[in-house]
């Protein structure tokens, strides 16, 4: 756990990386629904290299975020197996970080501290810690209200908080569920591209979930599209464009096109979106 | 203009009650003895104020209710906390607790009289349990409502259970704890003019306030009973900005 890269280091070569890797097999999940079984997840197979951007859509309640759950092991619950390095994954761990579908910032702490919270049980010394925050902050561009409290920022800002205290602790895989669904167009776009140069610099594997085609290309080396009910991985597209990338690539535009067309191609009569289940906090 | 028009409008109801009051009190000698007259009520304040008969009794009752709710509060906390974590606890202490609130402060006044006297250790035992109550329901009520999506923030960063004790439960039953503290204020102060009326024997604000019947003053038992409100009034508003201060973090609309 007393991983001291430096932040702001030169980049990682990525192909010398060989810690980071997760591989999924078999994977399904089951929830209990009055009184009968429901299967969210059946059979997900899905091998993702060390340093890998995966993007992952697919309808809402495709279980999308179930699967990032099971990822980072905040449920164990589940069938088949889940792998990080070889290690089968049996709870959460500082190796694995998770940006919420929403933002989760103790409203009771400030900013800064809540950036802390991802270091509390790393080694780091007072003043390199400090440092980590202030890198971080200024990493999402919050470098302002480090002592503001949650209820205080946008949504936007909230999120970008959010980001933050998941990337402070360096964890190797990071799964981020919608993480900048909050955000206006404009930030986004700049969010998506400091997120790249995060990944490129640091070599974390990354699992976005995102409901915006574009950005999954973007961002992602593959396009995981799933489909609803159970929950199935239908498609893996290859984008095959190295980063940094342009968006205006007609591979990416030919990318969209087909992905659209797969997200769109069986019309379900009962759509699943509209369901909702009260109580149920998303994400 | 509109702060100016409430604060007319608050006055204007006051006004009228004294406006009756005084009418009233110049309906013949009978009436004057219940009503005393306003000028003589502030005659009698203006007199306790100078040789500090005021000043003591108030200053007794102030003291016997805020160390009572000193004691009675952090056993609360401290109660509460433990039954809000421990499910063993929780069972064992809570039905009790839950049986005992159902007797009023003032119900336990025959035993606590026959065990302890009438003396300030009696008074103060009976307060403190009047603050208690509520202090160790709202605790345990905050420590068992855990956000779960909080805690999985926790679970997510590898939070021993004491950090999340210190930053998740106990931050997030403040709130709540709070709110049974000011509860505790409220009770506490009622229930100390209540004991010092029923155990007159030292300082209070209610032993002035019986003696002052029993020497049938009317207008100082109304100047008690308005120092009593004021000053109830005022531990109230003078802990909710203590409260605004240090739970600066809610939203303005959770308040
Ligand atoms: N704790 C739970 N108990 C029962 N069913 C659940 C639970 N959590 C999720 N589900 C069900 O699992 C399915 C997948 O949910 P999930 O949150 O993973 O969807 P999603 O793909 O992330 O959707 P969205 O895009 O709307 O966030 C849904 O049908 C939901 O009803
Ligand atoms: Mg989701």
């Amino acid at each position: 756990m007393t991983d001291h890269r430096p932040l702001r280091g030169p980049a990682t070569d990525k192909a010398a990386r060989r810690t980071g890797a997760v591989r999924i097999s078999g994977l399904s999940k089951r929830y209990a629904m009055g009184g009968k079984a429901m299967t969210v997840l059946d059979d997900i197979n899905l091998s993702i290299r060390p340093g890998e951007f995966v993007s992952i859509v697919g309808p809402s309640g495709c279980g999308k975020s179930t699967l990032l759950r099971l990822i980072v092991g905040l449920d164990t619950d589940y069938d088949g197996e889940i792998r990080l390095d070889d290690t089968r994954v049996a709870g959460t761990g500082l190796e694995r970080g998770l940006v919420f579908q929403d933002h989760r910032l103790f409203p009771w702490m400030t900013v800064a501290k809540n950036v802390e919270v991802a270091l509390l049980n790393q080694k780091l010394p007072r003043d390199r810690r400090e440092r980590v925050i202030s890198e971080h902050l200024a990493l999402v561009g919050l470098s302002d209200f480090g002592d503001a409290y949650p209820h205080q920022l946008s949504g936007g800002m909230a999120q970008r908080a959010a980001i933050a205290r998941a990337l402070a602790n360096e964890p190797k895989v990071l799964a981020l569920d919608e993480p900048l669904g909050a955000l206006d167009a404009l930030t986004r776009v700049k969010v998506q591209a400091e997120l790249q140069r995060i990944w490129m610099e640091a070599g974390t594997t990354m699992i976005m979930v995102t409901h915006d085609v574009d950005e999954a290309l973007f961002l992602g080396d593959r396009v995981v599209v799933m489909s609803p009910r159970p929950g199935r991985i239908a498609r893996i597209v290859d984008v095959d464009l190295p980063h940094p990338r342009d968006r205006a690539s007609p591979l990416l535009h030919r990318l969209k096109d087909e992905i659209l067309a797969e997200l769109t191609r069986e019309p379900r009569e009962d759509d699943g979106t509209l369901v909702t289940f009260p109580g149920r906090p998303r994400g | 203009m509109k702060r100016l028009a409430s604060f007319a409008l608050a006055l204007a109801f006051p006004a009228l009650v004294l406006g009756w009051w005084e009418w009233e009190s110049r309906q013949g000698l009978g009436h004057a003895y219940a009503f005393a007259p306003l000028e003589q009520i502030a005659r009698s304040f203006l007199e306790m104020l100078a040789d500090g008969r005021l000043a003591l009794h108030a200053g007794a009752s102030l003291q016997r209710a805020l160390t009572a709710l000193l004691i009675g509060g952090t056993i609360g906390i401290v109660a509460g906390v433990a039954t809000g974590l421990s499910r063993v606890l929780d069972r064992t202490a809570s039905p009790l607790i839950t049986v005992m609130r159902q007797v009023p402060i003032l119900g336990w006044l025959p035993l606590v009289a026959l065990w302890f006297g009438n003396g300030d250790g009696a008074k103060l035992l009976l307060v403190s349990l009047s603050a208690f109550y509520p202090t160790v329901l709202n605790t345990q009520k905050g420590m068992q409502a855990i956000e779960q999506r909080y805690a999985e923030v926790g679970r997510l960063y590898g939070f021993t259970r004491s950090q999340s004790l210190r930053m998740i439960a106990w931050p997030s039953a403040l709130p709540l704890i709070f709110t049974g503290i000011s509860q505790a204020l409220a009770f506490a102060w009622i229930a100390t003019i209540g004991v010092e009326l029923l155990f007159s024997a030292s300082a209070g604000l209610g032993t002035e306030m019986m003696a002052a019947q029993v020497a049938a003053r009317t207008d100082i038992v109304l100047v008690c009973v308005a120092c009593v409100g004021v000053m109830g009034f005022t531990l109230n508003q003078l802990f909710a900005l203590l409260r605004t201060r240090l739970l600066r973090w809610q939203p303005a609309t959770a308040k």
